[in-house]
Order: C-alpha cells, then structure tokens, then sequence
C-alpha cells in the first residue's frame, strides 16, 4: 500500500466515522420543525380569496355605518322630543344643523332670514351615507323663518319642523327659534 | 402740524368701523330691489322702527320675495301686511312684549288666528315667554286645524300648566296622526288629550279664580 492510497483510506475512515451529538440535539431539531409548520399554517390560513376579502370589507362598512347612525342618534341633544333642526348652544355662539332628505336631489341649499333668502349663500352637503344633507349655521336668538331650495328651482319646507302659516309666495316656509331654552 | 397724524387716525378708524358693519337695511334692500319698490319697502320699514316694532322680518320677507322671483306688487302686499301684524301682535300681547313674541304673534295673526287669542294667552302665561306656544298655535293653523279649535287647544294646554317641551311634544304628535291620514281637528283632540293625561296635577296651575286640583275628573 503506498502513501497516496494509505491517506486516502484515512480519510474515507474519519469521514465515515459517527459525529458524537449533543443530547437534546434531536429535541432541538423537532421542536424548530415543528415551530416551522405551525408559522406555514398560520400564514396560509390568512390568506383569503379577492371575493372573500371584498365581502368582509362590505361587512365591516355595514357594521361601522349602523355604529355611526346610533352614534349620532345618541349625540342628539333633543332625542327626547323635538325633530327637526338640532340646536346645539355653545358659549357665545349658537350652532343649528338643518338636515333635510332629497332623494335624487343633485344639490339643496338652505334659504332664511338669516342668509337673505340666498339660494347661493348656504349649500347643504350631502351625507356619506343616504340621501340627507346638513348644514351647520350660526344664528342668533329668535325666530327664524326658512326652506330648502332643491336643485335650484323647487322650494320646500322643512318635514320636521313647525310650519310658518303665512304663505304670501305661495309655499310655506318652517320656523326655528334660538334661545327660548332651546326648545326647538 | 401735530394734528395731522391724529386726522388721518380717525379716518382711519372710521374707514375700518365703516368697512367691518354689517350692512343697513336701507343697503340690504336696495342691493336686492328695484328702486321703486326698494322706496316703497324702506317706507314701511322706517314707520315700523318709529312705532319700536321688529324690522328684520320686514326686510327679510321683501328679500324672499326677490328670491322667489315674486311681482313687485306681491312684495309689497306681503311687507305691508307684515308690518300691519306686527302691530297688531304687540297690541295684543302688550307693551312689554319681547321681539320675538311679537313676530311669532304676528305670524299667527297672519295665519287667521284672532287678536284675542294672544291676549289670552299673556293672561294665562303671565311670566314666561309666549314664542313656543305661539309657534305651535300657528303650526296646527298651518296644518289644517280650524283657528278656534287651535287656539282652544294651545290655551287649554298653557292654562293646565304644560311648559315648552310638552307643547312641542303635542305638536309633532297632531302632525304624527295628519300625515298618516288623521283628520286635523280629531288628531288635535287627541293630541291635547294626551298632553292633559301626561302632565302632572301638581305642575298645573290653577285656573284664575279657581283650584286646579277641584276640576280633576
């Protein structure tokens, strides 16, 4: 046996020769395959189809609008009684919402004694949800007299509000009053 | 020499005073107006602020009649007519009465409800404000409940003791039962009787020359 074929048969021997493993080393080893496939199944079970994920979308706007709505509801400072415009009374200053319904209605203004009956003075904007809009207007204490004016031509009263009984231009007109404890 | 900057000042001062009022009437008016019937209107006004009566409802209904694209004679019917009831509800309600107790009485005198009615109803509420009971008195007329049967009803009411919100109550109740087909004067009663029913003995005020408690059923 010559040199060469004697190192190479020492070698082969040192590679064939078992490793001496640390104890727990195949406790490690499982326990890290086992972590693995637990991730891989987590991350298969968040991924959802296109359709699935659009309908659980739609499902959690539905859930936050209805929320939004009772939100609101629970806001209005007269939900006891009163429909119609909200007065909110703040230090100072007077804040009414009007809110008036127009389904189909491409725009609504607000008109009254406090913009000089301007169709152009005081838009409504249109809710994110529904066919309502709303307008905030700073008024002073009174009576006030007012309607809405859809699409710049049909001239309307308010459904929720008192009627003023004068009607000298051939449509009513609906009345809010500031400042009488805020009453309406 | 030193006067000069104490001039311009002024002018100054009086300049920005001038720039931030609010327009006059007489401005507002004949902004929106003809000058014809900005004349007429101003007219009608100045008389009403001689005689301390409310103006801005004036101005405003000449306004909204522009904005209804009204005839000039329409305008100036309204704003006479408004001026004339304005009058008369100050007459009726008394020198002391507040603004809006004269405008929320004028409304309803427009709406055909008697001088009388607004005296009553002073004698009745003697010291709180009339403009809610006033407001819903003109609001059942508007709805089509007979003007002596309204009038009846929002005297009766005040007279039992019921305050602002509980007239406010029976008024989205009447208008409740006529949009859903309820005839005006039915609806009413049965609105006033309700209110009756839920208003307390003890929050009842006592008729003139009377005790509230001997009328209970």
């Amino acid at each position: 046996m010559d040199e060469d074929e004697l190192w190479t048969r020492e070698v082969r021997d040192e590679y064939a020769r078992p490793v001496p493993g640390e104890p727990d080393a195949r406790a490690r080893l499982l326990s890290r395959v086992r972590h693995e496939r637990a991730a891989g199944i987590a991350s298969r079970v968040l991924r959802v189809s296109p359709l699935a994920a659009a309908a659980a979308i739609a499902i959690a706007l539905g859930l936050g609008a209805a929320g939004g709505v009772a939100w609101m509801k629970s806001c209005t400072p007269d939900s006891g009684h009163a429909s119609g415009p909200i007065v909110r009374t703040d230090p100072g200053r007077t804040t009414v919402t009007f809110v008036f319904r127009a389904p189909g209605a491409s725009r609504v203004a607000l008109v009254g004694d406090f913009n000089e009956w301007d169709p152009e003075a005081t838009p409504l904007r249109r809710a994110a949800l529904g066919d309502a809009w709303t307008a905030d207007v700073a008024l002073h204490d009174g009576l006030h007299v007012y309607a809405f004016v859809i699409d710049g031509r049909e001239w309307s009263p308010d459904p929720s509000a008192p009627l003023a009984p004068e009607s000298s231009y051939g449509r009513r007109n609906s009345v809010v009053v500031v400042g009488e404890g805020n009453a309406l | 020499m030193s006067l000069r900057p104490a001039l311009l000042l002024a002018c100054a001062l009086a300049f920005a005073t001038t720039a931030h009022a609010a327009p006059s009437d007489e401005e507002r008016l004949r902004a929106r107006l003809s000058p014809e019937v900005a004349d007429r209107v101003l007219v009608v006004v100045r008389s009403a602020s001689d005689q301390g009566l409310p103006t801005r409802g004036l101005v405003a209904r000449a306004l909204e009649g522009e904005s209804r694209h009204a005839p000039a004679a329409a305008i100036l019917d309204a704003v006479a007519r408004q001026a004339s009831a304005l009058s008369a509800a100050r007459r009726a309600l008394g020198p002391g009465a507040r603004d809006a107790e004269i405008e929320a009485g004028a409304a309803a005198l427009l709406g055909g409800v008697p001088e009388d009615t607004l005296t009553s109803l002073r004698h009745v509420r003697t010291s709180g404000s009339l403009v809610i009971p006033l407001v819903v008195l003109a609001d059942l007329v508007a709805r089509g409940v007979p003007t002596p049967q309204a009038s009846e009803t929002v005297l009766a009411a005040t007279r039992a003791g019921a305050g602002d919100p509980e007239l406010l109550r029976m008024r989205e109740r009447v208008n409740q039962r006529i949009t859903k087909g309820e005839a005006p004067p039915g609806a009413t009663r049965e609105g006033l009787r309700e209110l009756l029913l839920r208003t307390p003995w003890e929050q009842r005020r006592p008729p003139p020359g009377g005790s509230a408690k001997g009328n209970s059923p």
